[in-house]
């Protein structure tokens, strides 16, 4: 349960990880668009293994929502999404 | 490392194994036979008589042939030069791209195509190692597969890494069969970690690139994603037609100017985009040897051959550097023979590494928490699916010949793919009817005869002449060495037996096993 979790909301996590790295280090994201992809695949990977610690299921479920809400609501403040 | 945080870096190892185990063993090796892939090609074909009459055809001709019979063809087409050159061009059917490959040695001097279909064992083996031959959704799934493979790897390093030393030199044949097992488990996991890191996350790349783009574009980046990914990973961005048809300087004149360009370069394609048209764009691709990233591309005009862009070691984008070795790190075309055949070898290791972990997670469930259906439904599919993917895949090579000679020679492809799956279906339902013990003694010998016999049956139809030929040679050397691979595992499983009574579950008495939980020695 933990790993399929950790599968399923570690994606969207991953990746917005991914774009806050990208949001805040000064060079144009499209340059090391590659890298960054790579990147987000072990950041992905990693997550799995780390939500494999939660105690329990339900608290790992929660935890990953918190995390993927409040990266989303981080994005919001860049111009990342759309932007030129 | 707590006690608590070891056991669930090790539950989720195990799940993160079984879940992803099969898939990876299917992977691997089909992939240990796909390293052969070019070889396979050839010795998929029927043995030719050297005086063929288009074996000497030029690109120019194919091409110009090619075109007359599909003018859509030239939207996008690759040329592959060799001794019977081919050109893969892109068909529309119902609106969905296909890739048709014909051959220079398919057409009579009319340019009518006489070609029958043959066999298609080199695409199935490909087609297994990197979508399982599921159309569509195996390519996504393998992705997912890939990155469970490397949570699997990061767990598996935290939970070896305080006592690797110690265990690297356990393997020893005494003491009980689990322990044997486990260490051979992982002995081969941390000799061959850092490939396996390589095969993960090269291998995810390639799988879960359509899953990265839907979720990068739709959560961070937006609608501009696609078009920065494909400037990211393209030579050279698509072009679109103008409607005005122009001459076309011609393949002579882009090889010589690919030579110009980059005179270090192979080539080992030409990839040709709105032919014919004054906006074509050419794209002669190939390798610079001596590099891990060693693909290269010269992009020009395809009316004049006009120098469009340069890309090669030495001058790459930081995308593209990161981009090259992807591709050739995987497959391990960038060191020669010697790094396929070593690659060859990993792969079979792997096999071993995801049967035996998949077999330590029965036993050990059993004698945690008692016989349990899971474990012993796990360990029969574990048995079936490893020795109907070994057996369907010999029987595919041991059909492609006689039927190919047959007067149903057009049926070759199909009746590979059959003989695949009626031979696991076979395996399967065996493996679920019979002992596990008896599936694990006959399994190995069965599938060691079945790979012993492929080159034979080979031989026999095409003279064993054509052992001398490099490629059949090759070909039939890894399957011989599938064979003797087999005969050692069955080796050592016989040895193993001698010297110790097998796990309650492999005798199908699994209640026994619960005696086994208090005595684990």
């Amino acid at each position: 349960m933990r790993g399929l979790l950790g599968t399923l909301l570690g994606l969207p996590l991953a990746m917005m990880l991914c774009g806050l790295l990208a949001a805040a280090v000064p060079v144009d994201w499209r340059q090391w668009l590659v890298p960054l992809m790579l990147l987000s695949l072990l950041v992905w990977a990693a997550l799995i293994v780390l939500a494999g610690l939660a105690r329990t299921p339900w608290r790992l479920g929660a935890g990953l929502l918190v995390a993927n809400g409040l990266a989303w609501l981080l994005l919001q403040t860049t111009s990342l999404y759309g932007g030129a | 490392m707590r006690a608590a945080t070891l056991k669930r870096h090790i539950d989720l190892h195990a799940w993160v194994g079984i879940l992803a185990g099969l898939a990876l063993f299917v992977a691997f090796f089909a992939g240990a036979l796909n390293m052969f892939h070019h070889e396979l090609h050839h010795w998929q074909e029927p043995a030719h008589d050297d005086a063929g009459p288009a074996r000497d055809a030029s690109l120019q001709a194919l091409l110009d042939t090619v075109l007359a019979n599909h003018p859509e063809a030239g939207q996008r087409m690759y040329l592959i030069p060799g001794d019977d050159p081919s050109a893969i061009w892109r068909d529309t059917v119902d609106g969905e791209p296909v890739w048709r490959t014909e051959h220079a040695g398919d057409f009579n001097d009319a340019g009518e195509n006489l070609a029958v279909e043959g066999s298609g064992l080199s695409e199935f083996v490909n087609q297994l190692h990197y979508e399982l031959a599921l159309p569509k959704v195996g390519i996504h799934l393998m992705g997912i597969v890939s990155v469970l493979y490397g949570a699997a790897l990061i767990g598996g390093l935290l939970i070896h890494w305080s006592r690797l030393k110690k265990e690297l030199f356990a393997l020893k044949h005494q003491g009980n069969l689990r322990r044997y097992w486990k260490n051979l488990h992982n002995l081969v996991g941390v000799l061959s970690f850092p490939f396996h890191v390589i095969f993960a996350w090269t291998g995810a790349a390639m799988c879960c690139v359509a899953l990265l783009a839907l979720v990068m574009s739709g959560l961070v980046f937006g609608p501009q994603f696609q078009s920065a990914f494909t400037e990211a990973t393209e030579a050279w961005p698509t072009p679109e037609a103008s409607g005005n048809p122009t001459a076309m300087a011609g393949v002579d004149r882009y090889l010589a100017r690919a030579e110009q360009a980059l005179p270090e370069l192979e080539v080992g394609w030409i990839e040709l985009r709105q032919y014919g048209d004054e906006n074509a764009v050419v794209d002669v691709g190939g390798s610079v040897h001596g590099n891990v990233g060693h693909y290269a591309h010269v992009v020009m005009r395809g009316d004049d051959g006009a120098l469009l862009t340069t890309t090669g070691p030495g001058n790459r984008t930081l995308n593209d550097r990161f981009l090259a070795p992807v591709y050739s790190l995987h497959f391990g075309d960038y060191g020669g023979l010697l790094v396929r055949l070593l690659y060859f070898v990993l792969a079979l290791l792997g096999c071993l590494l995801f049967f035996s972990g998949n077999i330590m997670w029965c036993e050990r469930r059993t004698d945690r928490q008692g016989p349990s259906r899971a474990a012993a439904v796990m360990l029969r599919l574990t048995l079936g699916v490893t020795f109907g993917v070994i057996a369907g895949l010999a029987v595919s090579f041991l059909i492609s010949k006689p039927v190919l000679y047959s007067p149903w020679s057009a049926w070759t492809a199909p009746a590979e793919r059959i003989a695949f799956l009626v031979t696991l279906l076979i395996a399967l339902a065996a493996a679920f009817r019979a002992p596990p013990l008896t599936t694990a003694r006959l399994g190995p010998l069965l599938c060691a005869g079945l790979y012993g016999l492929a080159p034979l049956v080979q031989g026999a139809f095409e003279g064993f002449g054509g052992w001398r030929d490099p490629d059949i040679l090759l070909v039939n050397g890894a399957l011989w060495a599938v064979a003797a691979s087999l005969l050692l595992v069955a080796g050592l499983r016989g040895r193993r037996q001698r010297r110790a009574a097998p796990h309650p579950l492999w005798t199908g008495t699994a209640r026994a096993a619960a005696g086994a939980a208090a005595d684990p020695a």
